[in-house]
């Protein structure tokens, strides 16, 4: 979770946005993050390049839980 | 160090446009094609650390990833720029049209290309590269030729690819434009008759065929940050083809 809260912050940071202190299981990309559909693909990749896997290959990711159980 | 991927560069134009790129003393290029050619090997010679090739099909739209990305330019490598410059030509008239060639030539001209947009596109991210990427189209989109209709239609598909992801990615400086290239003297054309050559060539106002000089420069220029502003465009150079 440390990993991941590291690279949804380095998202924030390059949109300049404020970072986060923490995120859970039910935290919402969108809702809870601001994440729009461009900064959705950049966390795709940055997830991609650390755990080679691709999130959004096969359905829909809503929540941080939703990627934890891709990438774990 | 700058990074250029580019497709086809065994033949023609493809080898042109390394030519010109290399020119530039801060750039590296990730070249890739079926087959090496001569010209290929003189200027891999030439630039022993600043040419790197792959052989890779381009028929083959499920390895882009793995073999291209991974394999070959490596996910810590920031690529800046791509130029979709392979090409297959399917020549015919409409009435004769087969499946097999058609996809096969959609596959090299269209779907594959189309992939390798979306890791470069993926690679910008990673990297927060303001990349540059440039398709070669053909003036026959615009102009129509007897025979053409296939080959045109699946630069057009390009054209309209290249419109959409420079709408889609501009806020993140990514820019994608299309180089429009008129019929130029290689390979490619070699299969016209001369006579069929010069009734192409009568159609443009120069009356001369588009060089893959000319061509290769304005390639280089796009992929430059001098063309910073340049994105969703048609760049036409065809001898100015009427």
């Amino acid at each position: 979770m440390e990993r991941l809260l590291q690279i949804v912050n380095t998202i924030l940071e390059n949109r300049g946005k404020n970072i986060v202190d923490d995120i859970n299981p039910d935290t919402n990309l969108r809702n809870d993050l601001g994440f729009d559909s461009l900064d959705l693909a950049e966390l795709t990749v940055r997830i991609e390049a650390e755990y080679d896997v691709d999130i959004f290959e096969d359905g829909v990711v809503m929540t941080i839980g939703d990627i934890t159980k891709k990438i774990m | 160090m700058r990074n250029i991927l580019i497709t086809g560069v065994s033949r023609g134009l493809g080898l042109e446009i390394v030519k010109s790129i290399l020119e530039e003393e801060d750039t590296v290029v990730y070249g890739i094609s079926r087959s090496k050619s001569q010209g290929l090997v003189n200027l891999m010679d030439q630039y022993p650390f600043r040419l790197k090739w792959m052989s890779y099909d381009l028929n083959d739209v499920d390895h882009v990833r793995a073999r291209i990305f991974k394999d070959f330019i490596g996910i810590q490598t920031p690529i800046h720029g791509f130029v979709n410059n392979a090409a297959v030509a399917y020549d015919d008239i409409v009435t004769n049209l087969n499946y097999e060639p058609l996809l096969d030539m959609y596959k090299v001209n269209v779907f594959t290309p189309m992939f390798v947009t979306k890791y470069v596109i993926r690679h910008f991210l990673l990297h927060q590269v303001k990349g540059s990427i440039v398709h070669v189209s053909s003036i026959s989109v615009h102009t129509g030729y007897k025979g053409l209709a296939m080959y045109a239609s699946s630069k057009g598909a390009l054209e309209a690819f290249s419109k959409n992801t420079a709408r889609e990615w501009g806020e993140k400086g990514i820019r994608s434009n299309i180089l429009v290239a008129g019929f130029m003297e290689t390979d490619m054309s070699a299969t016209l008759t001369e006579d069929q050559k010069n009734r192409i060539y009568k159609r443009t106002s120069m009356k001369t065929p588009t060089t893959t000089k000319s061509v290769a420069a304005t390639i280089r220029f796009l992929l430059s940050d001098l063309s910073r502003s340049i994105t969703g465009q048609n760049v036409y150079v065809d001898s100015g083809t009427i």
